[in-house]
């Protein structure tokens, strides 16, 4: 045989090999999109405006309370906007605001006296900085809780450097759980009960407010809380005047996990890390008789009365089924989320309609496949075979690419191939017609078969170029099922252009090389 | 078998009628889609909620439409989904203003109430997860593996239960009956038992949600416009760059004209114009370039072996002698992609929709759209040959351009 006959051949055979090993067995190589295998497609935007609000609350509260031990007692702040404006600070102890700036907040703060006014502002890089922090904790709060639930193969990836985050769960069953389990903010506090000091809460707001005589201390606030029978569902609300100030936060929670009570009912049982046992036993120690409010995103849990001091551990009580358990200790675990996050889009396909879905596109394809191969036998009868050839191996070689590449196989994806299949003979049929020209024109079979080669070339190529440019802005455009779709139609044009160009050569050229003379081809 | 063997059609000959009648469809085609606005958009674009529910037994829309008014979601639409027997339903709901979320919970929960007696069940297997399931099946311990001492292998075997039991879900979509669990491998008698005693089996599961925030519909809306137009003119500039100017305005023609018809038909069928509607018309543009090129590239060669042809007649012995290509890769792409129409699933029907219409309009609109105008733009421009052609026709150069077409119009008419 030719030599160079032979190379051509080697060199399919090792491209064709590599794609079927890479591709064998499909179901184990091949990267089913969550449309495809069921799973849960979620962008999420962390609302950082709500990160950068409670950021000035803290400096506020903080400017204040410092200025307050420097003996500055008349200070006054309140919030404008994203601005802080302190008033009744006599101009001389400004040196001692500017300290407090400089220890506490830093350089991500400016600020400057006006009249008898002071205004606090944060700067644009500050703004930044803390919206990127927030994106950057969601993530890996939202990393660690799917970790925690266990969920194989998630993808947690923020978009771009916008303040979305995208979450791809493959295979969930419960989806609400998940979602949830996500959104929950889940920032804890302990707060010392006001009114009713001893803990519990009040029945109404009234109540509690006319215990102040109608006018709350600056330091204290009402906040409400569900009021459950034993089953856990909710009746009624109670409130509760707790101070401003946590005693601690979820922050400083080395662990929960799910537990039962005294009564055998499930509770949350958590140990605080060293800094946080500490000041929970200071205070604990201190305020004995006193309520304690547990307050999970601005609600009361509930309020027990400290009985004793308590350093390291303890637990939340609050009526709790053991699910409810269960996700608070996840969320307590996997820590707070440092601002709300909003779900913009969601897009979740159960595995019966992906199963489905699988089953229609292969039905589909297998008959699409077998009548395009009808055709081409029926119309270039012999020659036909060498299409077919190059048909199978492209469709062998678009899998092989799919599985090399790790991408993703979408619906889309699967129309798209099946498409490839309706496209990729057309290479095939511009040589074949122009052979048959070539044959009309009386040429011998060789020279026909050069000829149509070489003159089918710039149209086979042409008209490539256009649906790779389309399949190429799709790309671009897609999210998750269109990019597959691009994927497999740009892979299909570059595997049918191999296999009808040079593969089929190839196979004319073997036929040729058999025999001395040809003459005749079955077109 | 060869169908068009030295054809001579005088394609040609009816281009202005041919013209006509597309520039009608055309028009009709921009009335009904954008002064009508009868397109169908999908909550891609328009923002809003999908949900795809399945039923034990066949629900009836009207009383859906009962519950889900009652419940404060009047305007959805309720429409039947799948194969007849499947008992499976599509509900749209529109974007509620200011919310990003949807109405995913507020539709089920109040589907759940009618159908399940109150709803909000402890453990509905048709509902709940694995790690429920396993939960509920732990405290029970039906196969007294807690006992033994290794709560962790003791959670693991009740794991393996419960995911054998969704397993049963996760194939036929819903959990329809007690029996249907009795064959699912290790799940033992008593185990069975337990479910049935401590869980239920919902009327109804949620098969598939698609939520999508007004402001993400707006985004993608705009980004989908820019993929389209970008692609057009990518495509253009890769024919005016190949070919000439006057190719690229006739391909770009047809390709409008394709995409314009392809959108009129599409919103007759009323199909709902989504994410992978967009994925077909910038196939469809692709395809129909495509089948341009390959015209158009004959021509390119007929007029350099030709030159002193008239413009129109080139046209058509290319026409012709394309014939038999353009019918066979229209119909191989017309299997497949009508395979895909019949076959491939509610999911793709509107996008094989698309294609099988883009593969029979673009077909046609490559022969009389394409070169009819290009014909018509070297008539009124002349042939923005870029000096490619000149040292065939006129060597000295300069009057080449102005000159070219007139003596060849001449000739045409």
């Amino acid at each position: 045989m030719n030599r160079n006959l032979l190379y051509r051949g080697l060199l399919i055979l090792v491209v064709v090999a590599i794609a079927a090993i890479s591709a064998w067995p499909l179901e184990d190589k091949i990267n089913l999109g969550l449309d495809l295998r069921g799973g849960m497609h979620l962008v999420l935007e962390v609302q950082t405006a709500d990160a950068v609000k409670s950021e000035i609350d803290n400096a506020m509260e903080r400017i204040v309370q410092d200025a307050r031990d420097e003996g500055i007692s008349t200070i006054e702040a309140r919030r404008e906007g994203e601005q802080i404006v302190l008033t009744g600070v006599p101009p001389e102890r400004d040196e001692v605001i500017g300290r407090i700036r400089q220890d506490f907040l830093g350089e991500t703060w400016d600020w400057d006296r006006v009249g008898d006014r002071i205004v606090f502002e944060l700067t644009a890089a500050g703004r930044a900085e803390i919206r990127d922090g927030a994106v950057r904790q969601a993530l890996q709060t939202i990393d660690n809780r799917i970790n925690a639930y266990g969920v194989a193969e998630p993808v947690i990836a923020q978009l771009g450097s916008s303040e979305r985050i995208a979450v791809q769960l493959p295979g969930v069953d419960d989806p609400e759980r998940i979602r949830e389990l996500i959104k929950n903010t889940a920032f804890l506090e302990f707060r010392l009960s006001d009114y009713p000091r001893a803990g519990g809460g009040a029945a109404s707001r009234e109540e509690v407010l006319s215990s102040y005589g109608g006018q709350l201390p600056d330091d204290i606030e009402i906040l409400e809380g569900d009021v459950t029978d034993p089953e856990g569902r909710r009746i009624g609300t109670q409130f509760y005047a707790v101070t401003k100030r946590s005693v601690v936060t979820g922050r400083d929670l080395k662990n929960a996990r799910p537990s039962l009570g005294q009564f055998n009912e499930p509770v949350v049982n958590f140990t605080f890390n060293p800094q946080g046992a500490q000041r929970f036993g200071e205070v604990t120690g201190a305020n004995i008789g006193r309520g304690l409010a547990i307050v999970l995103d601005d609600r009361v849990v509930s309020a027990p009365t400290i009985e004793d001091r308590i350093s390291d551990s303890g637990i939340i009580r609050g009526n709790f089924t053991n699910r409810e358990v269960e996700d608070l200790s996840l969320v307590l675990r996997s820590g707070a989320l440092p601002a709300g996050i909003v779900y913009l889009e969601e897009r979740t396909v159960g595995p019966s309609l992906g199963r489905d879905s699988i089953e229609q596109g292969l039905r589909a394809g297998l008959i699409g496949f077998s009548l395009v191969v009808l055709t081409m036998l029926v119309v270039y009868k012999l020659t036909g075979i060498n299409a077919v050839v190059a048909l199978g191996l492209n469709v062998v070689i678009v899998f092989g690419a799919l599985a090399y590449f790790g991408a993703t196989l979408t619906l889309p994806g699967i129309a798209g191939i099946i498409l490839t299949v309706g496209m990729a003979v057309d290479a095939n049929v511009l040589v074949f017609e122009r052979i048959r020209e070539e044959l009309h024109a009386g040429r011998t079979v060789k020279s026909a078969i050069d000829a149509g080669f070489s003159k089918a070339l710039s149209s086979i190529i042409d008209a490539n170029v256009t649906t790779l440019i389309a399949a190429l802005f799709l790309f671009q455009f897609g999210t998750g099922p269109i990019r597959g779709f691009a994927v497999t139609l740009s892979v299909g044009i570059f595997a049918s252009v191999f296999t009808a160009v040079f593969v089929s050569r190839w196979l004319f050229d073997l036929q040729l090389a058999r025999r001395q003379r040809v003459e005749r081809l079955s077109i | 078998m060869e169908f068009f063997r030295d054809t001579h059609i005088d394609f040609m000959k009816y281009r202005r009628f041919w013209v006509a009648v597309s520039l009608l469809v055309v028009a009709a085609g921009i009335f009904s889609i954008f002064v009508h606005g009868q397109l169908n958009i999908g909550i891609d674009f328009a923002g809003g909620t999908q949900i795809t529910l399945k039923f034990a037994e066949e629900p009836e829309i009207d009383r859906l439409r009962t519950v889900l008014g009652q419940a404060g979601i009047p305007d959805a639409q309720i429409q039947r989904f799948g194969e007849s027997g499947e008992h499976e339903v599509l509900i749209k709901t529109p974007t509620a203003e200011g919310t990003e979320e949807g109405s995913r919970d507020p539709v089920v929960e109040a589907i759940d109430r009618a159908y399940n007696e109150g709803g909000g069940a402890e453990l509905d297997l048709n509902r709940d997860g694995v790690e429920d399931v396993a939960d509920a099946l732990l405290a029970a311990d039906p196969d007294n593996v807690a006992g033994q001492g290794d709560p962790e292998a003791a959670r693991a075997h009740y794991e393996g239960v419960a995911d054998a039991v969704i397993e049963v879900r996760r194939e036929e979509g819903l959990i329809s009956s007690w029996e249907s669990l009795a064959g699912a491998p290790g799940v033992s008698r008593a185990a069975l038992e337990t479910l049935r005693a401590g869980a239920t089996l919902g009327e109804l599961t949620v098969l598939g949600v698609e939520n999508v925030g007004p402001q993400m519909g707006r985004e993608l809306r705009q980004k989908g416009i820019l993929a389209v137009v970008l692609s057009l003119v990518g495509m253009l500039l890769y024919i005016w760059f190949r070919f000439e100017l006057r190719f690229g305005i006739g391909a770009l023609m047809a390709t409008v004209h394709d995409v314009i018809i392809g959108l009129f038909l599409f919103a007759l069928a009323g199909f709902e114009f989504n994410l992978t509607t967009i994925a077909a018309f910038l196939t469809l543009v692709g395809y129909s370039v495509n089948d341009t090129v390959v015209i158009f590239d004959r021509m390119r060669e007929n007029m350099r072996r030709t030159p002193q042809k008239p413009m129109l007649e080139v046209m058509n012995e290319s026409l012709n002698q394309t014939l038999s290509r353009t019918v066979l890769t229209s119909g191989t792409t017309l299997i497949a992609v009508g395979s895909l129409l019949v076959l491939g699933g509610d999911v793709l029907r509107g996008f094989a929709f698309v294609l099988t219409i883009g593969i029979l309009v673009g077909t046609y609109s490559s022969i009389y759209i394409a070169s009819p105008f290009a014909l018509l733009w070297e008539q009124a421009f002349g042939s923005g040959a870029r000096g490619r052609r000149k040292g065939t026709r006129a060597p000295a150069g300069r009057s080449a351009r102005a000159e070219t077409p007139t003596r060849r119009n001449r000739r045409a008419s």
